[in-house]
């Protein structure tokens, strides 16, 4: 169970820290592992006559490539605006032309497959897991069959679903091709020189692509003001960060919503945990083992324990990130990195020592300070007392008497629960109230933008009520343990078997039942004050009320399980292992 | 009785027969009204004889009347009863007679130790039980409730003897 | 005041637990029968089945084999609910640990089966109060268990274990913990109780508790060996047991 618990909250921690750190890092790899440009100029084979009587930079833009600053460039490359269609799905797309020799700078970097070949087409990676196209399939352009020979990301331009005309559009735009932002979103892909000219010859229209590397990267924001058609690094940067959007912010606060009821959990096991070391301690030390001695022992065992579900919760929360993040794609990992961070690995490791050491250090040094006898007589924790709850209960038919009291014995626990129902409900709802609003214009990838972010908050919701699940659960079976005499007593005054497991679900259900209640408008309120500018939507009642129902037959469920284990045995034999 | 008790009542002032009796009985409470009362003058006698108490003269010109008799320590009896306060002797329990009796029985096959350990136990548990109510209807910290928790303390005493008794004869009746 | 109908009879009852080699038999056929107002006592080393024996009758624990029949009903075979209501109304159960709930005051823990068992919560605490002062706590009825000494902890249970008037109130040990002057403020209770008409089973290896029975039965790995009925005397044999009135 121990290890159970541990694992899971690794595992979760580790996702949320996968996930709440993915949002600027990637591009700042991306531009390292693909040498991206600090400009790049986009400009049209034919110029549009207005401006042709601005300078001479204009008039020849290919010569930017010798402005001063500028220290290395590739291209100017023929980019053409064109069509694609995979399977029914027709996008349109931006072809670059380019060579099969790699390039000093705007290198786009294979992460499947391989660099173009005569006749085969690279397509950047966000847009690849859109369509859901893979090395070796066929796609047509332009009305022209091309294999795909792999699949690459690049910094120099936005990164699907975002794309050149988020920034600036070279190309004369069909009217029809209007989204909720205002710019089409278009694929990126690259084919070899010729091909590029060849389906420019059939009527698609052209432009020339620049990439321009500044001795100063920092002065890209001033180089582009003074030059027409360029922008900088920066602005495609802001562009991808514009488009993450929400889901960047569900990702991070799905992240943490997961982290606190890791921690709810953990905190509940710690407690444990140190209440059964305190008697182990007055053992080694009544056999004559010195404090310095207790406490390592007490520290290797937990440790181990401590490690091994924290190893287990690492792998299994990185296979789960990385499922989470290659959904993204180009959008939020960086091209072959592992979704893992070195410091996520240090945040995981520091938290399984800490659960070890403080399960194992506080009770070996509160026990260095008392006798061995009064740590060996170690009663368990007296439970505290609520004369008012006492009172009231006394009213009450026997399941709920039996739930109060267990409530006024361990109120933390209650709050515990709450809590963790609490935060789950809140998740479920604030999700449910991000696919309430109204869909945005109907075009084909954006249903394929749309079907990724369900499966982002499916698999976010998923993981919430899994852990809450098994918090749940654990809090459950805890409380039962830690309960069992009482229980055992109360069965042997006089209670049915069926009654003390009925008292036990209830003392877990009358804190989820507040604690769901406010995480509906808890829920609401988190998408509202996350998705500023969406106008406001709530999730349908029978979804909240499916919700709440749900949560607490849920609870009632796990719950039950642990006790009616617990009420198998005879109440003397229970009561006589004192 | 023991002589020596007579012989420290006796210290506190001279006194008549009666008079000691009397004290006797104040002392033990209820229990001490089944006490022979000829038996403390026997004692008086022995006493005198022995030259540890002796009589006072009689008042010039009166006949010697038996029950006015006072009696007084003499200086040998004093010494004896400094003596006697000063030691700390206990009274012996007969734990020999009844192995004794065990040993006898079981050698002549006159009758079965175990069945005799086991009355006794009960005739013990009897008389614990008559002690019992007996110290629950004094008052506490009474004489007589003391004295009733005294014999109360040394029959369990007796009877977990008794118990190990028992566990040895049945041990050894299994080996032969 | 007794009547010839037993109140419980025992025939033939047996518990084992474990199994193969490690089989032990802790109570091995027992037979008993107890008339209403009597006081049993049953006793014995530890580890001789008494206390077994008494988790059996009263319902804690389920026989491996043999009858129990309380008050002409029986007892073994009833479902686990009908055996929560034996619980409850005809049988109290003195623990030897006591087992009061550390959290609740003493008219709490004595209460508690009153409250299980459906009377009104008023009805609970006056005949709660009552028992207290009955077995002499009247002045201590709100403290909690742990401001308590282990005689008065243990005449808590003792009041707890009367509160629905059970039939019969069964007693592990109840002078285990305690020490000398305790012991006799239980015993007074339970002498008290007697003479009130309770019938009492009390397992003890405390030859003072066994000596204040009706009858006394002694058991040895998990079965009857003796039984001796207690004839009462009277105090005037103190004096003899002291030695004293002639020689």
């Amino acid at each position: 169970m121990v290890f159970l618990v541990i694992a899971a909250a690794a595992t979760t921690l580790t996702v949320a820290l996968a996930l709440s750190g993915v949002t600027d890092k990637p591009y700042q790899q991306t531009r390292q592992a693909t040498a991206g440009p600090d400009v790049v100029a986009v400009y049209p084979a034919q110029l549009p006559t207005g401006l042709s009587r601005r300078g001479p930079t204009l008039a020849n833009p290919a010569s930017l490539s010798a402005a001063p600053g500028v220290i290395a460039h590739s291209g100017p490359y023929p980019t053409v605006y064109s069509s694609l269609s995979y399977r029914g799905h027709t996008v349109d797309v931006i072809a670059e032309g380019r060579d099969e020799t790699p390039v000093s700078v705007d290198q786009p970097k294979v992460t499947q497959g391989g660099w173009i070949g005569p006749g085969a087409v690279v397509i950047e990676r966000g847009f690849a897991d859109a369509l859901g196209v893979h090395v070796g399939d066929n796609v047509d352009i332009g009305g022209r069959s091309f294999p795909v020979a792999g699949i690459a990301v690049t910094a120099a331009v936005p990164a699907y679903p975002s794309s050149i005309c988020h920034i600036t559009c070279p190309f004369p735009l069909r009217t029809s091709l209007t989204s909720g932002k205002g710019a089409p979103n278009m694929g990126l892909v690259w084919l070899t020189r010729p091909a590029v000219t060849g389906l420019a010859s059939s009527g698609a229209p052209l432009a020339y692509l620049l990439n321009l590397k500044l001795a100063n990267s920092a002065q890209a924001a001033a180089f582009a003001a003074q030059h027409p058609f360029t922008f900088t690094w920066q602005d495609v940067q802001s562009a991808i960060n514009a488009l993450i959007g929400i889901e960047q912010v569900a990702l991070g606060v799905g992240g943490w919503l997961i982290g606190l009821l890791a921690l709810a959990g953990l905190a509940v096991l710690i407690g444990r945990r140190m209440t059964e070391q305190s008697k182990r301690v007055g053992l080694l030390k009544a056999v004559g083992a010195t404090p310095m001695t207790v406490a390592i022992v007490l520290l290797v065992e937990q440790l181990t324990l401590a490690v091994a579900a924290a190893a287990a919760g690492l792998v299994a929360g990185w296979l789960i990130a990385r499922r989470l993040t290659s959904t993204g794609a180009g959008l939020l990992g960086a091209p072959g990195a592992p979704a893992i961070s070195v410091s996520t690995v240090i945040i995981i490791a520091v938290i399984a020592l800490a659960v070890a050491t403080i399960s194992s250090l506080v009770p070996a040094l509160r026990a260095a300070r008392t006798s061995t006898v009064s740590a060996l007589a170690d009663a368990p924790r007296v439970p505290s007392r609520r004369p008012g709850l006492i009172a009231v209960s006394a009213r009450l038919p026997v399941p709920l008497l039996l739930a109060l009291r267990q409530l006024s014995r361990r109120p933390r626990r209650a709050v515990l629960i709450a809590m963790s129902i609490t935060v789950t409900v809140t998740g479920i709802v604030a999700i449910l109230a991000s696919h309430a609003r109204a869909p945005i214009a109907d075009l084909t990838i954006d249903n394929l933008k749309l079907d990724r972010f369900n499966e982002l908050t499916a698999i976010i919701t998923v993981m919430l009520v899994i852990l809450a699940a098994i918090n749940t659960t654990f809090i459950a079976w805890a409380t039962a343990a830690d309960g069992r005499f009482s229980s055992a007593l109360e069965r042997a005054l006089g209670a049915t078997a069926g009654q003390v497991t009925a008292g036990l679900s209830l003392a877990a259900l009358l804190p989820a039942l507040p604690g769901a209640i406010i995480g509906i408008p808890l829920g609401i309120g988190l998408y509202h004050l996350l998705a500023s500018g969406t106008h406001f939507s709530v999730p349908p009642a029978w979804q909240l009320l499916g919700v709440f129902l749900a949560t607490l037959l849920a609870v009632t469920v796990l719950t039950a399980i642990p006790s009616r284990f617990g009420a198998r045995r005879s109440p003397a034999q229970i009561l006589q292992t004192d | 009785m023991q002589q020596e008790v007579v012989l420290a009542l006796l210290a506190k002032e001279p006194s008549q027969g009666y008079q000691l009796r009397t004290r006797l009985e104040e002392a033990l409470g209820p229990l001490g009204e089944g006490l022979n009362a000829g038996h403390i003058y026997v004692t008086l006698g022995r006493l005198e004889k022995t030259g540890l108490v002796a009589l006072e003269e009689p008042p010039p010109g009166g006949a010697r009347r038996a029950d006015r008799k006072v009696y007084h320590l003499t200086p040998a009896g004093q010494e004896r009863v400094h003596e006697w306060l000063s030691e700390v002797s206990w009274p012996k329990p007969d734990l020999a007679e009844f192995h004794l009796k065990l040993v006898a029985a079981a050698q002549a096959r006159l009758a079965d130790p175990i069945s005799m350990i086991d009355a006794q136990r009960r005739e013990l548990l009897r008389r614990l039980r008559d002690a019992q109510r007996a110290a629950m209807e004094e008052p506490d910290h009474s004489g007589t409730a003391l004295l009733a928790e005294g014999v109360v303390l040394r029959l369990q005493a007796d009877l977990r003897w008794l118990e190990a008794c028992e566990r040895t004869w049945t041990g050894r009746k299994e080996r032969s | 005041m007794t009547s010839t109908r037993p109140v419980l009879a025992v025939s033939g009852l047996c518990k084992t637990f474990g199994s193969g080699a490690a089989l032990v038999r802790a109570v091995d056929g027992v037979d008993l029968d107890v008339t209403t107002g009597e006081t049993v006592a049953i006793m014995g080393p530890s580890g001789c089945g008494k206390s077994t024996l008494l988790h059996l009758l009263g319902g804690l624990e389920r026989p491996s084999g043999g009858t129990i029949d309380l008050a002409g009903r029986p007892v073994t075979g009833c479902s686990e609910r009908a055996l929560a209501h034996l619980r409850r109304r005809e049988i109290g159960f003195v623990f030897e640990g006591f087992h009061l709930m550390d959290e609740l005051t003493a008219i709490e823990n004595v209460e508690l089966p009153a409250l299980l068992a459906g009377p009104s919560p008023r009805a609970a605490r006056a005949r709660a109060r009552e028992l207290l002062e009955q077995v002499g706590l009247a002045e201590r009825v709100e403290f909690l268990p742990s401001a308590l000494s282990g005689g008065q902890r243990q005449r808590v249970a003792i009041a707890r274990a009367l509160v629905n008037e059970p039939m019969i109130v069964l007693a592990d040990e109840p002078t285990g913990n305690l020490d000398s002057s305790a012991t006799v403020e239980v015993l007074r209770l339970f002498d008290a109780l007697h003479e009130s008409g309770q019938t009492l089973v009390i397992a003890t290896h405390d030859q003072r508790v066994a000596a204040t029975a009706d009858r006394l039965v002694s058991m040895r790995d998990g079965a009857f060996v003796d039984e001796t009925k207690m004839t009462g005397g009277s105090r005037g044999d103190l004096a003899k047991l002291l030695g004293l009135g002639g020689e």
